[in-house]
């Protein structure tokens, strides 16, 4: 499966460790995110060549990542490079991952819908910003722009500006507050919030914002008066 | 003090909060393996007048035996911690701890009984179960992202205490029941945080990186 659309939020920034992988799901495609040693991110199809297994589970080593349950370790490019069962084997160039393009940019990963997905369908740098939290929520992305547009943001009574800047990127505007708001969404009524904010925004006060507005996306619509 | 004996299943997850403390703490005992499954030998007469409640793990030092995993953390940090911190009963961080540790023992426990049904194939609902403990990690993820905000990195604390310890097993081995780490960014980070702390140790189900 192909993830859509072509650029699509998958990580805050600051949640990946150099060094660490995890997994995510862009509209049922099974992804992993991983950071090399030296920081780099990258972005696969979550399926190890050999027998299937989730590439998330997997560990990095320096440049390599392993998969779990044979030890097979690919590097950045997605070239296996390693079989444990057989360390003098030189690896076939076909033993390789589907890998997918990926970028950071306002303190997200995106991933792309292929290998060569264009950087510059990017959106535009923001300066400044800092990291609120992601939220998981089981919500359709048009229900999640309502109650977005509809909620006010934290110590400010009316509803906030919108502006959007992509079909998967808002930004959400109530006095001194900006909230970026990069929507993933993971498959039927289920997505993720990756939310930024402007520098000396209450962060902590925002975070708690968002957990509130996961009831509301997880509330039945009938019951929205 | 006399010979402290655990008993203990290998793939029982509260037994396995036991076994971490006792390594992480570096505590000399003996074990018994109870044949859990399929034996059920902790329902035997001979384990149940040792422990009436039938569960696992307890442990047994002399004439006194404890049943109960958080009692029995609390039991072995109040002993065996010169730093005092894994139990803080003296810092003001007490009241957190037991709180978190009340919550393991609590709503923790869905994703206890998720397992067990998912891998041991007992009775439940794995459903209602998974929901249940998809929501006790979303408590946990939320207090987690709050801490990470206030630059913290413990449950309870500025250091570990047992309520990570008894908190920690059960987001480890969700995979087990079918539930991923993606959606919980905090415990990921906090896990991981973890398993370099000294002495840490796995189960069958948390991966080793070798
Ligand atoms: S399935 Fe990945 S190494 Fe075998």
């Amino acid at each position: 499966m192909t993830p859509q659309p072509i650029w699509s939020p998958v990580a805050l920034s600051n949640m990946v460790d150099p060094s660490t992988s995890t997994g995510a799901v862009v509209n049922g495609a099974e992804l992993v995110v991983w950071r090399d040693s030296s920081g780099k991110a990258h972005v696969w199809e979550d399926r190890c060549p050999h027998r299937g297994m989730r590439m998330s589970f997997g560990f990095v080593r320096g440049d390599h990542l392993a998969c779990l349950y044979h030890g097979w370790q690919y590097d950045t490019a997605g070239q296996c490079r390693h079989i444990p069962a057989h360390p003098q084997l030189d690896v076939p160039q076909t033993i390789r991952m589907q890998t997918f393009a990926s970028a950071e940019r306002n303190g997200i990963i995106w991933a792309g819908s292929t290998t060569e997905a264009d950087p510059a369908l990017l959106p535009a740098e923001i300066a400044g910003l800092v990291p609120v939290r992601s939220l998981y929520a089981d919500c359709t992305m048009e229900k999640a722009l309502a109650i977005l547009a509809a909620t006010p943001l934290p110590g400010v009574s009316d509803a906030p500006k919108i502006e959007t800047i992509s079909e998967n990127y808002i930004s959400l505007t109530a006095g001194a507050t900006r909230l970026l708001v990069a929507i993933q969404s993971m498959g039927d009524a289920k997505l993720a919030l990756h939310l930024m904010a402007n520098e000396g925004a209450p962060i902590a006060a925002l975070a708690r914002y968002a957990q509130a507005l996961r009831l509301a996306l997880e509330t039945p619509l009938a019951e929205v008066a | 003090m006399s010979a402290l004996t655990l008993y203990n299943y290998e793939l029982d997850e509260n037994s396995y909060r036991v076994r971490l403390l006792l390594s992480m703490l570096g505590i000399e005992h003996d074990v018994y393996s109870v044949n859990m499954l399929p034996g059920r030998e902790e329902k035997s007469p001979a384990l149940l007048a040792l422990n009436p409640c039938g569960t696992l793990p307890f442990i047994k030092q002399g004439d006194t035996v404890l049943f109960g995993a958080e009692a029995i953390l609390a039991h072995l940090a109040r002993h065996n911690d010169a730093s005092g911190k894994w139990l803080p009963i003296d810092r003001p961080d007490f009241s957190t701890t037991m709180m978190w540790l009340g919550f393991a023992a609590g709503p923790l426990q869905a994703a206890v009984k998720a397992r067990e049904v998912a891998v041991f194939a007992v009775g439940g609902h794995l459903e209602r179960l998974k929901a249940d403990a998809r929501a006790a990690f979303r408590i946990m993820d939320d207090h987690m992202t709050l801490r990470h905000i206030e630059g913290k990195e413990w449950f309870a604390a500025d250091y570990p205490t047992i309520a990570d310890l008894a908190l920690i097993p059960s987001f480890a081995l969700s995979r087990d029941f079918n539930i991923d780490h993606e959606e919980f960014p905090a415990l990921r980070l906090w896990l991981r945080r973890f398993r370099r702390l000294p002495g840490f140790i796995t189960m069958p189900g948390i991966p080793d990186y070798h």
